[in-house]
C-alpha cells in the first residue's frame, strides 16, 4: 500500500513536473514566436544613419528682380515657380469674373513669334514643362526644363510672359473650355461641395467666388480685357521666384533679367482686408442624390506668421491631420469604422485662416460620425493634448523632414513659399527647430483659443433643400 | 554627373548604336525566389521601399469580390510581432509616408521615407508578409471602411459607375469585369477565413518583388533584402492563367444618370494578349501620336479644326499582364446627335492614321516620349513605380531598360498595322448622359 502510494505519489510529481516544463517551453515558444521588432535598436544599427542633404538656399537678385535658389546638380533639370501675389480670382473685378484663368489659359497659346500649335510642339520636343494657373490670391507660373534646353525654354517662357498672342479662335475655345468646365464640377459631389463650400463660409466676399469663373461673364471677356489684366496684374514688384535644380547661381541670375526684365516694374494692388468670419456650429444643407454624405466643416485658425502658427499646427496635426494615427481617424476610422477618411488641416490665404476638415460616410453613418467628431473637438477643447502626444508628433514630423527634396519642382515651389510668407532664406536649416521649440503649454493654449468656437459644416447629401 | 549627361545626349541624339538605359538600376534574386529590384537615385537621403504580390481581384473566388482588397486593408491591423494599429503608429513616429493599393492583379505595400528608416520598413514588411494577426474587431471596422471606399470612391463618382458598367460588357465572363473592391453584397458576406486563406495561399516571397529606389547602393541593398526577407520560406503558388478573348464583339452602352451635366463618349478596344505582347510600344507610340495632349492628331482635327469636342484623350498602359484596352475618351461640344460622335471619331482616326501621319510626324511622337524620360529620374517614386509595375506584370528590368531603344523602333507600317487591327479585334462603345426632362426614350 506504502509503496504503491508512494508510487503513485512519484508518477504524479513526474506528471506535474513534464506539465510545468512543457509550460515553460510553450511559454518559451510564445515568446520567441511572438517576441516584438525592436524599431529603435534596429535604426541605431543600421549603416543608413546620418545622411544629410544640403538644402543650403541662396539669394540672387537682378535689378529690381529676386529669387530663392537652390542648386542641386545629380540631374540636369531645373525647375523654376514663380507667382504674381494679389493677381488671383479674389483680385478680379466683378464684371470681370474669370479673367485669371482665362489669361492663365492664354498665356500658352500662342506667344511671341509662335502660334498655340507650334508653341506647345518645340515644349515637347525639348522635354519642357510650361504652365499658369490662378489660385484665390495668386497668379503663377512655372518651367521646367533639361539643362540643356535652356536658351529655347526661356525664349519660350519669356514670350508667353511678356508677347502673348490672345489669338481669337484660342480665346473662344477656351472660353467655352471654361463654361464646360464649370458645367463638370456639379457632376463630382466633392467637387461641387468645394464650390458650395466657399460660397456659404465666405459669403459676400472675393473668397465666395467659383474658382473657376462665372457663366454670366466668362462669354463677354475680349482679348482687352486680357491685355488689361495682363499689364495691370503681371508686374516685378508683386512677383515672387524659386530655382531649383542643375543650375548655377552666375546662370540663374542672367536668366532673371532675361525671363522678368521685361515686365513693368510696378502696380498698385491693394491687399483685401482680413477677414473675420463668424462661426457656431451651423450646418448648411446642399440637396443631391447621391449614396454618400460629404462634408467640408471650418472654423478659424491663425496666419503663417503669427506667434500661434506652430503650437496650433501642432495641435490640428495631432487632432486631424496626422493620416491614420489622428484622434480623428482613430476613433471614427479605425475603431468605429464609419468612414473611409477623415482630416482637417490648416488653410491659409491673404485674408483668411482656417482650420478645415471633411469627411464622407452613407447617411446611416453619417451623423454617427459627425457626433464623434464634436465629441473629439469637445475633449481636445477640454483636456488639450498630452505631453506624449506632442512629442510623439514632433518626431514624426521632424523625421519626415526630408521627403519635401524629392521632387524638383516641388523644391522650387516651397522656395517660392518661403518667401511668400517671409519665413526668412534660413528657413530649412531651422525649420526643424521650430516644431522642437514648441512647449505643450503653448499648444494647449493654442487649443484653447482656436477650438473653442465650433465649426461650420457645409453638407452636400440625399436631403430637402437647396440644391 | 557625366553618366546622366551622356544619357541625355544619346536621347536626343536620335543614336542607334548605343543603348541608353532608363534608370540606374540592378535586379537580383534571394534564394527563396523573392525578386529584388534596385533603383539608385542618390539626389537626397530618401528611399521608396515597395513590395508588390503578384496577386490581385482577378485571382479572387468566385464570390470572393473583395478579398484581396480587404485583405490589403487588414495588413495594418497587426501580426503577432506587431499588434492591432502599432504599423501605423511607427511608420508615423518615423516620418514615412506608408500606403498600400490592390488592382487587378498586383497588390502593392509602399513607403515612402528617409534613408535612415529604411531597415525598419523592412522588418516591418518582411513581418508582415509571414505574421498577420488581426482581431475580430478590427476585421469588422475594416470590412465597413472598405464598403465605405467604395461608396466614396466609386458609387459617389458618376465616372467611376460608368465605368464599371463597361467593364462589365468589355470582359464578360473574365475576372477583370468584376469591381476590385468587390460588392457591396461580397464585401459584407467576406469572413476573417476568407482573408486568412487568400494571405496563407498567396503571400510569399516567391510571389512578391521587392523594389528599392532611392539613395541605396546595390551592394548594401542586396545585404539588407537577405538580412529581412531571406529566411522567408517560399510557397506553392500556382501561377494565374491569361484568361482568352475568344468572341469578336461590339457592343454600345448607354448610361444616363442625373449628376451628369454633359456628354462624354469613350471607346475601348480589348487587345489581346499576343498583340500587346508584340505591339505594346506601337500601340504606345499610336496612343500617343492621336490624343497625347493638344499637338495631338485627334485633339487638332476633332477640337481646333471641326469644334466637335472639347476634349479627346487616348490611354494604353505600358504594364498589364494579360489582355490590354487600347481606350479612347471624347467630350462632345453639341448635346445633340451623340451617336454621330462615334462616326465622327472613327472618320477622324482613319483620315489622320492612314492620311496625314508621314514620317516626319511619327518622329516628333517618338521624340516627345523621348524627351520626357529625363523626368523619370528626379523623384525616385516615379521609377520604383515604373519598374514595379513592369516587373509584378512579368516584365523584365532589360524590358524597363530599353525602353527608348523600344519606342524608337516603332516604324510607321508598325503604326498603321496597329490601327488597322484595332478594326478586327472587340471593342465597346459608351456614352454617358445626363437625364433629360423630355425625353424621347430611344
Amino acid at each position: 500500500m506504502i509503496r504503491k502510494s508512494g508510487t503513485r505519489k512519484w508518477w504524479f510529481i513526474l506528471v506535474l513536473m513534464v506539465v510545468f516544463i512543457g509550460i515553460l517551453w510553450w511559454q518559451h515558444g510564445q515568446k520567441t514566436k511572438k517576441g516584438t521588432i525592436n524599431v529603435e535598436e534596429i535604426l541605431l544599427q543600421s549603416e543608413l544613419r546620418n545622411r544629410t542633404f544640403n538644402s543650403t538656399v541662396q539669394k540672387i537678385a537682378e535689378g529690381k528682380v529676386s529669387a530663392y535658389l537652390m542648386e542641386e546638380h545629380s540631374n540636369p533639370i531645373v525647375a523654376i515657380s514663380f507667382i504674381f501675389e494679389r493677381a488671383g480670382v479674389a483680385y478680379e473685378p466683378d464684371e470681370k469674373a474669370g479673367i485669371a484663368q482665362l489669361v492663365a489659359a492664354m498665356l500658352i497659346e500662342g506667344a511671341g513669334e509662335y502660334n498655340a500649335l507650334q508653341f506647345k510642339q518645340i515644349s515637347e520636343q525639348y522635354g519642357i514643362k510650361i504652365g499658369f494657373s490662378a489660385s484665390m490670391d495668386d497668379f503663377s507660373g512655372y518651367l521646367i526644363y533639361p539643362r540643356q534646353h535652356q536658351d529655347i525654354a526661356a525664349k519660350l517662357l519669356k514670350a508667353a510672359l511678356l508677347r502673348p498672342m490672345w489669338d481669337k479662335k484660342y480665346l473662344d475655345l477656351n472660353k467655352e473650355k471654361m463654361l464646360l468646365a464649370l458645367q463638370k464640377q456639379q457632376e463630382h459631389p466633392s467637387n461641387y461641395l468645394s464650390y458650395k463650400f466657399r460660397d456659404k463660409i465666405f459669403a459676400g466676399h472675393p473668397y465666395s467666388r467659383n474658382i473657376l469663373g462665372n457663366q454670366d461673364t466668362i462669354p463677354d471677356l475680349t482679348a482687352e480685357d486680357l491685355a488689361n489684366y495682363h499689364k495691370t496684374y503681371l508686374a516685378q514688384n508683386n512677383l515672387i521666384i524659386g530655382i531649383a535644380g542643375d543650375i548655377t547661381k552666375e546662370k540663374a541670375t542672367t536668366l532673371l533679367r532675361e525671363l522678368f526684365a521685361g515686365l513693368p516694374e510696378k502696380n498698385n494692388l491693394a491687399k483685401l482686408e482680413p477677414l473675420h468670419l463668424e462661426f457656431s456650429g451651423k450646418e448648411y444643407k446642399i440637396s443631391r442624390k447621391i449614396p454618400q454624405v460629404i462634408t467640408k466643416f471650418a472654423t478659424e485658425g491663425t496666419y503663417r506668421q503669427d506667434i500661434d502658427f506652430y503650437p496650433l499646427y501642432l495641435a490640428n496635426y495631432i487632432f486631424g491631420e496626422q493620416g491614420l494615427n489622428s484622434r480623428l481617424s482613430k476613433v471614427i476610422r479605425e475603431k468605429e469604422g464609419l468612414t473611409y477618411g477623415i482630416y482637417t488641416y490648416l488653410s491659409i490665404s491673404e485674408a483668411s485662416a482656417l482650420i478645415v476638415g471633411s469627411f464622407s460616410a452613407t447617411p446611416d453613418n453619417f451623423y454617427a460620425a459627425k457626433e464623434l467628431l464634436l465629441h473629439e473637438w469637445q475633449r481636445l477643447l477640454q483636456d488639450g493634448v498630452s505631453s506624449e502626444e506632442l512629442r510623439q508628433v514632433k518626431t514624426s514630423l521632424i523625421n519626415e523632414f526630408n521627403l519635401r527634396f524629392a521632387d524638383i519642382n516641388d523644391i522650387s515651389d516651397m522656395l517660392v513659399t518661403m518667401q511668400k510668407y517671409n519665413l526668412g532664406q534660413n528657413f530649412l536649416d531651422k525649420r526643424n527647430d521650430y516644431i522642437n521649440e514648441v512647449e505643450l503649454q503653448e499648444v494647449n493654449a493654442a487649443i484653447k483659443k482656436y477650438f473653442s468656437t465650433m465649426p461650420d459644416f457645409v453638407t452636400i447629401g440625399d436631403y430637402e433643400g437647396e440644391k | 554627373m557625366t553618366k546622366y549627361g551622356l544619357f541625355f545626349l544619346v536621347l536626343l541624339g536620335f543614336s542607334e548604336s548605343v543603348q541608353a538605359k532608363l534608370f540606374n538600376a540592378q535586379e537580383f534574386m534571394l534564394p527563396n525566389g523573392m525578386q529584388v529590384a534596385v533603383i539608385e537615385n542618390h539626389k537626397a537621403p530618401l528611399i521608396k521601399h515597395m513590395v508588390w504580390y503578384r496577386i490581385g481581384s482577378v485571382d479572387e473566388d468566385f464570390g470572393k469580390g473583395g478579398s484581396a482588397h480587404l485583405l490589403e486593408h487588414l495588413m495594418f491591423r497587426g501580426t503577432s510581432k506587431v499588434p492591432d494599429a502599432d504599423f501605423n503608429h511607427i511608420m508615423d513616429n518615423l516620418g514615412v509616408v506608408s500606403n498600400a493599393f490592390t488592382n487587378y492583379d498586383v497588390t502593392t505595400y509602399h513607403q515612402f521615407a528617409d534613408i535612415s528608416k529604411l531597415e525598419a520598413l523592412m522588418a516591418l514588411e518582411a513581418d508582415r508578409m509571414q505574421n498577420l494577426n488581426f482581431n475580430d474587431q478590427a476585421f469588422a471596422a475594416e470590412q465597413k471602411i472598405v464598403l465605405q471606399e467604395r461608396k466614396q470612391v466609386v458609387e459617389n463618382d458618376p465616372e467611376s459607375a460608368f465605368d464599371e458598367r463597361l467593364n462589365l460588357i468589355l470582359w464578360g465572363n473574365s475576372p477583370y469585369s468584376r469591381p476590385i473592391t468587390g460588392t457591396e453584397d461580397e464585401i459584407m458576406a467576406l469572413s476573417a477565413a476568407d482573408i486568412y486563406k487568400f494571405y496563407y495561399q498567396y503571400y510569399a516571397p516567391n510571389n512578391a518583388i521587392l523594389v528599392l529606389s532611392g539613395d541605396i547602393d546595390v551592394k548594401t541593398a542586396k545585404k539588407l533584402a537577405e538580412k529581412y526577407y531571406g529566411n522567408i520560406p517560399a510557397k506553392d503558388v500556382t501561377k494565374r492563367k491569361v484568361s482568352e478573348v475568344k468572341e469578336n464583339f461590339q457592343e454600345r452602352l448607354t448610361m444616363r444618370l442625373p449628376q451628369i451635366q454633359s456628354p462624354k463618349a469613350v471607346v475601348k478596344y480589348l487587345v489581346p494578349h499576343e498583340n500587346q505582347e508584340k505591339q505594346i510600344y506601337t500601340f504606345l507610340v499610336l496612343a500617343e501620336y492621336l490624343g497625347g495632349g493638344e499637338t495631338s492628331a485627334l485633339y487638332q482635327d476633332l477640337v481646333v479644326e471641326q469644334k466637335k469636342a472639347f476634349a479627346v484623350s487616348v490611354y494604353y498602359r505600358l504594364a498589364v499582364s494579360g489582355n490590354n484596352l487600347f481606350s479612347l475618351s471624347v467630350i462632345p461640344t453639341s448635346d445633340n446627335d451623340n451617336e454621330q460622335i462615334f462616326t465622327l471619331l472613327n472618320e477622324a482616326m482613319a483620315k489622320v492614321v492612314t492620311e496625314e501621319l508621314d514620317a516626319p510626324k511619327l518622329e516628333r511622337v517618338k521624340q516627345k516620349m523621348l524627351a520626357d524620360l529625363i523626368y523619370a529620374n528626379d523623384n525616385p517614386s516615379d521609377a520604383a513605380y515604373w519598374v514595379g509595375y513592369m516587373l509584378a506584370n512579368g516584365y523584365s528590368l532589360a524590358e524597363v531598360q530599353n525602353y527608348a531603344e523600344n519606342i524608337r523602333k516603332v516604324s510607321l507600317e508598325d503604326v498603321r498595322a496597329a490601327y488597322k487591327n484595332l478594326g478586327q479585334i472587340s471593342r465597346v462603345e459608351g456614352l454617358l448622359l445626363p437625364i433629360k426632362k423630355e425625353e424621347s426614350h430611344d
